[in-house]
């Protein structure tokens, strides 16, 4: 069956429902999410859920800020029935090599005058923080209190009630199979479910985002990348901040019921979007962990699984409008931190459609800084 | 098979199940009585004639749907509790099944048990609407229990405990309730998967080995669908728990 929307945004994850609530927020009717499968059975369901401000560009460190002071509130400003699950306990960040200890030294000058409250850290302090680590294996380390983890799927689910309760459609199960394009500009996008004449598409469908976009005849230079997970068995609160390591490639979080959580990238991987698991997995991040946190040794896996990063060449997001189609916007290329920029996706793209002033100015984020070479690159990515 | 399990084939049943049309009109007496014994007291105590003369005492009873009422009588004085009253005009969605029941306690009206099937199987949240138990009865009370249309000839008795009441854990590494399982159904979850996600149903130790189940035949319940129609969840790896440190070699999983 056939409709008619004014915005349409393609993807049910965190991205895609804090910018249909946004915009539906601003006044904005007849929007349409299209979600292939169920809301944030993508990346965003499939993420480790930390949140951090501790970044080395300073748009990273403005955007993360900016969310993370977001979901502070977010219970009440989302009016949500249950609790997204906030806990701010911090991310402790190992740096393993004299390069990245040197990085984290202007990370922290440069996040402390941007007003966010981390410090560099000896072996010493770092063990405190987490005293079963094997502090003879990093050289230094950066902590900041105000990082944390909150719960992707209520987080998610916040933003679409909200944004149902103000009119939005959210389409599961309902897949995108074309977009149409006339004489430069967006008119509908084809599923499997009708034809929805639009004006307006907002693509935002994280790891998919690639094929979207060429749906669409835009070409973004972003490519899938698998992550994988591990989860143990739930324990009595044994670990208060993130553990995380990008030389060491590996991050390691106790959650609030109990479980620890830990996952890594190979960045030599097929770029095939393969979301299995893999046993080679299993075995390295074993090792990874109990080399560095032995104590974790005891604990059971009982469950892993696999998603996407949507990688951009300069791992920071692409947002705003393309030149090549007109009504065609992004919301991608979050190289794996897309749920902790949802809020301020939300936000800068809701605003970039409706042409308003930017919160936080996201035009040096636009596609084309690829083949201006204006790339901000991120050096503190795992 | 019958004469090995006890439990009746559904070529038993087609011989004595009535039609559509006669299940359409009211409260009929369904007879499942296979074997051929020295008992007829059903016969006797049917006052419409309705089950036909035995000519000799071995036969299997013989019932006239057409002329049977639905009233009962030869259900109470079944000595085998195998006839059992269908009233499939009790609503649109519910029938009733009325069952013989020689069990202490009996159930109160008004309260929910757990309805079964003939091989005693639970199928179904049943509400006791009625207990007779005068002395017509004589001491083999007839208990009246609501259950869902298409289950009339598949509840056959019950147990006077209510295992599909909210209360019910049906994840017991997460502790969540069939309740709140209940709650998100009506809230448009659709699929295991997203009821997991959202309620962390299945995300324990266990891997959702019991309540996945559970979980998809509430869905079922509640949309009418078949469980082989429903979406799959997504199993995970590893199939058991296994330690950190026996993964990364060196360490013993015990």
């Amino acid at each position: 069956m056939n409709k008619t929307a004014s915005v349409v945004i393609i993807g049910g994850g965190i991205s895609g429902c804090a910018i249909a609530y946004n915009l539906a927020m601003k006044g904005v009717k007849d929007i349409v999410v299209v979600e292939k499968n169920f809301l944030c059975s993508g990346s965003t369901g499939r993420c480790g859920a930390g949140v951090r401000m501790q970044w080395g560009t300073e748009m990273n460190c403005r955007l993360a800020k900016y969310s993370i002071e977001y979901y502070e509130k977010a219970n009440e400003l989302l009016d949500y029935e249950f609790d997204i699950d906030f806990k701010q306990s911090g991310y402790l960040i190992v740096a393993a090599t004299e390069k990245e200890d040197a990085q984290f030294r202007k990370n922290v000058e440069l996040q402390n005058s941007l007003g966010i409250p981390s410090k560099y850290l000896t072996p010493k302090e770092a063990k405190e923080i987490i005293p079963y680590m094997d502090e003879s294996k990093i050289i230094s380390a950066t902590f900041c209190p105000k990082d944390g983890h909150l719960n992707p799927f209520h987080t998610t689910q916040a933003f679409a009630n909200a944004a149902m309760r103000l009119g939005v459609e959210i389409m599961k199960y309902t897949t995108v199979t074309g977009i149409k394009v006339e004489k430069g500009r967006i008119t509908g996008v084809e599923t499997d479910k009708g034809l929805i004449y639009t004006p307006i598409v907002v693509n935002a469908a994280g790891g998919y985002s690639k094929e979207i976009g060429d749906m669409a005849g835009v070409d973004i230079p972003i490519y899938p990348e698998r992550h994988q997970i591990l989860v143990t068995e739930p324990v009595a609160p044994l670990q208060g901040p993130m553990y995380m390591g990008f030389a060491l490639n590996i991050y390691c979080q106790q959650s609030p019921e109990g479980s620890f959580i830990m996952g890594r990238g190979d960045a030599n991987e097929p770029r095939d979007g393969r979301i299995n698991s893999s046993w080679h997995f299993l075995e390295e991040m074993a090792k990874s962990c109990t080399e560095l946190l032995p104590l974790l040794g005891k604990l059971n896996v009982v469950r892993q699984w696999a998603g996407l990063y949507c990688m951009s060449p300069d791992r920071q997001p692409i947002y705003g409008p393309v030149k090549e189609v007109e009504g065609f916007y992004l919301a991608t290329g979050f190289s794996g931190h897309g749920f902790m920029f949802g809020p301020v996706t939300g936000v800068v793209i809701a605003e970039s459609i409706l042409g308003e002033t930017p919160t936080i100015p996201i035009y040096m984020l636009d596609k084309d800084r690829f083949t201006r070479g204006e790339l901000l690159l991120e050096p503190s990515v795992v | 098979m019958l004469e090995k399990t006890g439990i009746a084939t559904p070529e038993n049943l087609a011989d004595i199940t009535p039609s559509k049309d006669r299940m359409a009109k009211g409260p009929v007496a369904v007879i499942e009585c296979f074997q051929r014994i020295p008992c007829n007291p059903c016969q006797t105590a049917c006052k419409r004639g309705a089950i036909k003369e035995f000519e000799d005492i071995n036969d299997r009873p013989e019932i006239d749907h057409e002329k049977c009422n639905g009233c009962g009588m030869c259900a109470s004085n079944c000595p085998g509790l195998s006839i059992f009253i269908i009233d499939e005009t009790y609503s649109d969605e519910e029938a009733l099944v009325k069952v013989p029941y020689e069990f202490l306690p009996l159930p109160e009206e008004g309260s929910y048990v757990t309805g079964l099937d003939r091989e005693g199987k639970p199928v179904c949240r049943a509400k006791v609407l009625k207990v007779l138990n005068t002395k017509a009865q004589d001491r083999t009370p007839i208990v009246s229990l609501v259950v869902p249309k298409e289950l009339s000839m598949t509840v056959r008795c019950f147990n006077i405990e209510d295992y599909f009441s909210d209360n019910t854990m049906v994840c017991r590494c997460e502790e969540v309730t069939l309740g709140e399982v209940r709650e998100l159904i009506r809230k448009g979850y659709q699929s295991v998967d997203e009821i997991k996600r959202i309620s962390r149903a299945g995300m324990g130790p266990c891997q959702g080995r019991t309540c996945r189940q559970l979980i998809m035949q509430e869905l079922a319940a509640a949309t009418g669908k078949k469980m082989s129609e429903l979406r799959m969840s997504t199993f995970r790896p590893p199939a058991k728990p296994i330690k950190l440190g026996a993964l990364a070699g060196g360490e013993d999983n015990e």
